[in-house]
């Protein structure tokens, strides 16, 4: 046998090289097609494993690679920045709320995907995911999750200071004072994590409070009712909360719900789901009530997620198989499943699904959708939105209060923090 | 016959010439290589390269995107210097990340010099295990910060924090304190934990500083009968005034531009109190996708630290 002399080698494998170089074509021994997304890292790990599975499903079924990569929730935001700036990186990228409309000019059309789903799904879609997702007359993104955030509560520690579960603000206010004092105090993170929006705009609205305008362009932040809601954070903060709220992220709540320590907290059920997959004791002790209501009505902000594919990606059309095999009928029972609860598609034909119809403390969940609205509303989503939650305005005006400012002054402050956006956004 | 197989004397001649001119080349090439000044410059050229690749070319991209309106993933346009100014004159968030950036870098650079160059003194001294020792207090410094800083923020939980729950049994405090949900303590958490990680970098190089000095001025000075703080003042902080102006810029820039550890322990929170102008940049240019301002937001450090590097390199150099 020849033996290959470095010299050999060497022009072997620059000749090589540069052939892939010119013609941008790997050799044939690497040219098994991988279509790649990323996600967050699901606050129930059931579901990503899940995701993983049927991934290797659609590989085996079409012969191509098939990965999903997973980063914390906080992080997606700037992965997404960079893989638009350098125009490189996965072909399907979850977008939450506003995100999908910030890279609108980004994302393949996927008309052809929904119209497909919505045959078998029919096209009653919750208002709020169309809004999130269907951008000037197209499908951007493939909502995938869509979680209701009703209270989360500890029945024993309510039992204890004789309150039922609560059904207005006013009541979380009422008993929370009760449970400050028997050392389990409501938990609302007023810092800078998503929950802290989640639950300012669905406070705000319930009281009749808004940020902007329907126009999207006059700011509403200085009224009577947005004051209502500062003051009533202040009480709530004062009477019924720790401190601990001002640094937490979006675990912060969940963790002292399943510590035993909080006893009500206003998020999706992924502390139940937790408590259930870990078999941990509190699993027995956690309920869930609907979403609270206020003066103006039942309204909350749910974080809609979905998937779309950026148009720099190679492998447009296998990403599009990949979404048609993940959202098959049989694929989908199985990762709604696996999300314990937490994982609800945009159409309501999926309301039958039997993970909301077995355990009874999951029932009430599919019929909240009629009370979710879109950060910003009555406005649309737009870019300022997702400006105004990046960089914390709202949870920030409110800490602000609650540190010491009068509401007048803070509400001036979002008001021109608000301003200020506005004029820099085009 | 083909004219290979047959070569004529001409060709017969040029191969006999071909190592000749080949060996010439080479030589001439030796020769241009031994000015000094040519391989100075090649040597320096894969350095010129990187720094040209991934320094000079992301600043100018970065300046450029400052004076623009730039949103991430659409192109922006000139503004000037609207950014600088809109920033400085209305953003009361970034006023606060000022204040904040100069009370950090100024708190922690100064705990560190005296801590570090009181735990270079005692590395200095005959210990048993030194080695271990010296080895041990790299640690810090050693671990990947993002990392060392997760076990921090167990340290300063709301519901597990170990300092609490030291300071309780201690009968120090009677209720646990929000180390990450109070403006001040927050800021005296990230202090902390820049100074643990930031230590020992000062303590090894003071500690190298220390070593250098020769042993017989301090017994000369011994004899002279000058005592342990006289011997510190007159002969150890002159001769390591070098190297600390050397540390204390270094660091200075490490801290001024920190990241890490205010991302993982607060996010910039609560209400703020803690951003640093990376961070800061990082939320306002990554997060909410506002490239131009994020860029701008990144560069007020520039000058700052330009002062910074001047004053203390035209210190060090005057001191050499």
């Amino acid at each position: 046998m020849n033996q290959l002399t470095r010299r050999q080698f060497i022009g072997s494998a620059t000749a090589g090289l540069a052939g892939i170089l010119a013609f941008r074509v790997p050799p044939a021994i690497a040219q098994k097609r991988e279509v790649t997304m990323l996600g967050w890292s699901h606050f129930v790990p059931e579901s990503d494993a899940k995701l993983k599975q049927l991934l290797e499903k659609f590989a085996r079924e079409v012969n191509v690679g098939a990965r999903s990569d997973h980063v914390p929730n906080v992080q997606l935001a700037t992965k997404q920045a960079a893989e638009v700036q350098t125009k490189a990186g996965h072909d399907l990228m979850m977008f939450y709320n506003e995100q999908t409309w910030r890279y609108r000019d980004h994302l393949v059309d996927l008309d052809d995907v929904v119209g497909e789903l919505n045959k078998k799904y029919g096209t009653d879609i919750y208002p709020f995911c169309k809004e999130a997702f269907f951008i000037n007359g197209h499908w951007k993104a493939l909502e995938s999750i869509w979680p209701a955030i009703p209270g989360n509560y500890l029945q024993s520690k309510f039992r204890q200071v004789g309150e039922g579960p609560p059904d207005t603000w006013a009541d979380v206010l009422r008993a929370g004072k009760k449970l400050k004092k028997i050392g389990h105090p409501v938990g609302i993170q007023i810092s800078h994590c998503i929950d802290a929006h989640t639950t300012f705009w669905s406070i705000a609205w319930c009281f009749g409070a808004k940020v902007l305008e329907a126009d999207g362009k006059t700011i509403a932040i200085n009224s009577p009712k947005m004051a209502e809601v500062i003051e009533y954070y202040k009480e709530l903060y004062s009477d019924a909360m720790e401190p601990e709220v001002l640094s937490w992220d979006d675990a912060g709540n969940n963790r002292c719900l399943n510590a035993g320590r909080c006893a009500w907290i206003h998020n999706p059920v992924s502390p139940y789901a937790v408590a259930i997959d870990k078999k941990l004791p509190i699993a027995d002790d956690i309920n869930h009530h609907s979403t609270p209501a206020g003066p103006a009505g039942r309204f909350f902000a749910p974080n809609a997620r979905g998937y779309g594919i950026w148009k720099f990606s190679k492998n447009v059309e296998l990403a599009k198989d990949l979404l048609r095999f993940l959202f098959r009928e049989d694929n989908l029972r199985e990762w709604i499943q696996a999300g314990n609860g937490f994982n609800h598609p945009m159409w309501r034909y999926w309301e039958k699904h039997p993970v909301w119809n077995t355990d009874p403390k999951l029932r009430l969940l599919p019929a909240e959708g009629v009370f979710g609205r879109m950060r910003g509303w009555p406005a649309s989503p737009s870019d300022v939105i997702g400006v105004i939650d990046d960089l914390y305005i709202l949870p920030d005006m409110v800490a602000k209060a609650i540190g010491g400012m009068s509401t007048k002054d803070a509400m001036a402050w979002g008001t021109d923090q608000v301003k200020r956006i506005l004029a820099t956004m085009r | 016959m083909s004219l290979a197989s047959n070569p004529t004397p001409k060709s017969r001649e040029g191969s006999l010439l071909l190592p000749a001119v080949r060996l010439t080349v080479w030589r001439e090439l030796g020769q241009v290589l031994q000015r000094e000044h040519v391989m100075g410059y090649l040597l320096v050229l894969p350095a010129v390269l990187l720094l040209v690749g991934l320094v000079a070319y992301p600043f100018i991209i970065a300046l450029w995107l400052s004076l623009t309106d730039a949103y991430v993933g659409r192109g922006g346009d000139f503004i000037g210097l609207r950014n600088f100014l809109t920033l400085f004159m209305e953003d009361d968030i970034f006023r606060q990340t000022l204040r904040n950036s100069i009370l950090f870098t100024t708190s922690a650079v100064a705990i560190k010099t005296v801590l570090g160059l009181s735990l270079a003194l005692l590395l200095a001294q005959n210990l048993r295990l030194k080695r271990l020792i010296r080895g041990a207090v790299l640690l810090p410094w050693v671990i990947p910060t993002a990392l060392s800083t997760l076990g921090w923020l167990w340290m300063f939980d709301s519901l597990y924090s170990v300092i609490n729950w030291t300071l309780l049994r201690l009968g120090v405090i009677d209720k646990g304190l929000q180390w990450l949900g109070t403006p001040h303590l927050a800021m005296i958490a990230v202090i902390t934990v820049n100074v643990w990680r930031g230590l020992p970098f000062y303590a090894i190089t003071l500690l190298a500083g220390l070593m250098s000095i020769n042993p017989e001025l301090y017994e000369a000075a011994e004899s002279d009968g000058a005592d342990a703080w006289a011997r510190f003042r007159y002969i150890t902080l002159p001769l390591l005034r070098p190297v600390l102006a050397v540390v204390i810029l270094f660091s200075t820039i490490l801290t001024f531009a920190d990241f890490n550890i205010v991302y993982v322990l607060t996010r910039g929170g609560p209400v703020n109190s803690t951003h640093l102008f990376a961070t800061f940049a990082y939320q306002a240019g990554l997060q909410a996708g506002k490239i131009g301002e994020g860029s701008a937001i990144a560069l007020f450090m520039f000058p700052v630290l330009a002062v910074i590097v001047y004053l203390q390199l035209h210190y060090a150099r005057r001191e050499i």
